[in-house]
């Protein structure tokens, strides 16, 4: 029977790229990351799939899964696998490094994650008003017409406990900045200089 | 001949450190913490991989020590100091008192006039016994026990009045005893893991989740039920019976090493199952099935059997279905897919934690990130407080035990 060779390049990109990304040798292969994820069933292979698949040299099915943009960092599957494996700091160490490569393993996840930094950097805080309004307009104006007319109801109840701030659209009217607005941003700009894969 | 060897631990590998020691000429004294010898061994229903009964083993080694006049022997004893240097130990005993002398003929009329009853910690808490009780069928002493939660209730009378040979003695007290040795032989043996800490299993949610070392007394004669393998919610025969491996083994979380007897024995009790309920089927998840030298033949033969099937799975979730039903969740790392499995009863292959690990030898020993001990001049373990094993590794190393004791105190 014919062999074939795993690529090896680029299960070698990831332990030097990613995040925790060394962490994937430790995998055992048990499965059960998959089950104690709460988001199993929204998932297409889920962490022991994807560590598989990275030893197998699967770039293109790794770098393009949604489950790494899927996790929401409960933290589940880290606590309880038996090797130790940090499998949200890989997951999210995957994710990030898909953006760096000019990948969208997942566009929602991704658009949220935009107006959710471009609210900090702009305001220096997340106005939960403007963030929810600007992620549903990236879809296109129509669309986030529709959007925003099907919350309607969650929105007047938030309203009416003052757990939100009435506004017309994003940035009408703009939201406060914080003050030291430059020294967070001294501080933003340098933790993403030193994110895994930049440096060290 | 000089200076005694002291063993602690009446199973398997203290057994076999004082016979060797005693027949190669040497004072033993034997110290055993239940109140009858053969451990863990005692409550199996049968090895793997012949499927033989332990005790005929067993019982040619209680006949050794009771015909080796060398041997002294300390029952529902522990060790709980021990002072000076190899070739000169003084050795603290305590021994807690059993209420019976050794007049008693086992003739069972105490339990019979006794109401009280206790959970059966041989049977690992599967059933009750009478609070005056023997210990086992064959135990050895053979002799009953009073439980000291009726001495001074009106069944302790009734007890004390029932015996014809006046052998209940509820007047008896702990008592605390030096003996000297030369040297030390530490064979505490190991306690099952406590299945509740694997909290995703949810052990204590339904009687039809057993451990392995429950499977044992299930299908055991002197057993709860007589032998008889059922669910314990309802008394009725499993149809679908799983094996989960690993629980609470191969787990940083948990006991990070693997136990190397929990596969045999799920493939073992597996056959228990087979060969009593023709029609039942049995799934054993694993993560790797890691069976070593000889046994790897067992492993072939029980694969073999169409109704014994194995997936490959590390459960994630046990959890209730319907009509008491339990549900398993995994992932085949075959296949890639996630599965809900239902079973009627499930047995949980938990691991051996070294009784060091729990309970450390009161003198200054080296231990392991494990909780094993390591050799010391004077003081050796013996069988699985060095490392986790089968039996049969277990009398080699009460042996090669026994054999380091010896130099230490011959000649001297």
């Amino acid at each position: 029977m014919a062999t074939k060779a795993y690529d090896k390049s680029f299960r070698e990109e990831v332990y030097q790229n990613v995040d925790s990304g060394e962490d994937v040798k430790l995998c055992m292969q048990c499965g059960v990351c998959g089950i104690t994820c709460p988001l199993r069933d929204e998932m297409t292979h889920g962490p022991r799939q994807l560590w598989s698949l990275i030893r197998a040299g699967k770039r293109d099915e790794v770098m393009n899964s949604p489950d790494i943009m899927l996790c929401t960092s409960c933290y589940s599957c880290k606590v309880r696998c038996p090797r130790g494996v940090k499998v949200i700091d890989v997951m999210h160490g995957l994710a990030h490094y898909a953006l760096e490569q000019g990948i969208v393993p997942r566009k929602e996840t991704s658009k949220f994650g935009k107006a959710f930094w471009d609210s900090i950097y702009k305001t220096g805080r997340v106005d939960e008003t403007e963030v929810p309004m600007r992620y549903t307009m990236m879809a296109g104006p129509i669309h986030g017409i529709f959007n925003m007319l099907e919350m309607m109801d969650i929105g007047r109840a938030l309203l009416s406990h003052k757990r939100m701030k009435f506004k017309i659209g994003p940035g009408l009217p703009p939201s406060k900045k914080i003050k030291g607005m430059k020294g967070l941003k001294k501080m933003l700009n340098k933790a993403k200089a030193m994110s895994p894969g930049k440096e060290g | 001949m000089g200076q005694s060897i002291l063993v602690v631990g009446g199973g398997m590998s203290g057994v076999s450190a004082a016979l060797e020691a005693a027949e190669a000429g040497y004072d033993v004294v034997l110290v055993e913490k239940n109140p009858y010898l053969g451990g863990r061994v005692a409550q199996l229903h049968q090895y793997f991989p012949k499927l033989c009964p332990p005790y005929c083993g067993l019982e040619i080694n209680f006949k050794r020590i009771k015909s080796n006049p060398r041997i002294k022997l300390y029952t529902m004893s522990e060790v709980t100091g021990i002072e000076g240097e190899p070739g000169n130990y003084k050795v603290t005993i305590n021994q807690l008192p059993r209420y019976v002398n050794e007049r008693c003929t086992a003739c069972g009329k105490c339990a019979d006039a006794v109401e009280a009853t206790i959970p059966s910690s041989f049977d690992y808490g599967l059933g009750q016994i009478k609070a005056a009780y023997l210990p086992h069928e064959l135990a050895y002493p053979y002799r009953y026990v009073i439980d000291p939660s009726i001495v001074e209730t009106e069944d302790g009378a009734k007890a004390k009045e029932a015996c014809p040979y006046d052998a209940v003695v509820l007047d008896d007290a702990p008592k605390e005893t030096i003996e000297e040795a030369g040297a030390i032989v530490w064979a505490a043996g190991w306690s099952p893991y406590d299945a509740s800490k694997v909290e995703y299993y949810n052990f204590n949610s339904s009687p039809d989740i057993i451990t392995n070392v429950q499977m044992e007394r299930l299908a055991a004669a002197g057993g709860p039920t007589g032998g008889k393998i059922v669910k314990l919610s309802n008394g009725e025969a499993p149809k679908k019976v799983a094996f989960i491996q690993c629980a609470g083994s191969r787990d940083v979380n948990h006991l990070p090493f693997c136990s190397t007897i929990c596969c045999l024995a799920s493939l073992k009790q597996a056959t228990y199952v087979r060969e009593q309920l023709k029609d039942a089927e049995v799934t054993i998840y694993f993560i790797d099935i890691r069976a070593m030298d000889r046994n790897e033949d067992f492993y072939t033969k029980v694969k073999a059997d169409e109704k014994i099937s194995f997936v490959k799975s590390k459960i994630g979730l046990i959890e209730p279905g319907e009509n008491g039903v339990l549900v398993l969740n995994g992932e085949n790392t075959t296949t890639g897919e996630r599965f809900k499995a239902e079973h009627d009863l499930v047995v949980l292959a938990t691991g051996m934690q070294p009784n060091t690990d729990l309970s450390k030898i009161p003198a200054d020993m080296v231990y392991d990130e494990y909780g094993f001990v390591q050799n010391a001049e004077g003081i050796f373990g013996a069988g699985t407080v060095r490392r986790p094993g089968e039996v049969h590794v277990s009398v080699q190393d009460g042996t090669s035990a026994a054999l380091k004791a010896i130099q230490v105190v011959a000649g001297r």
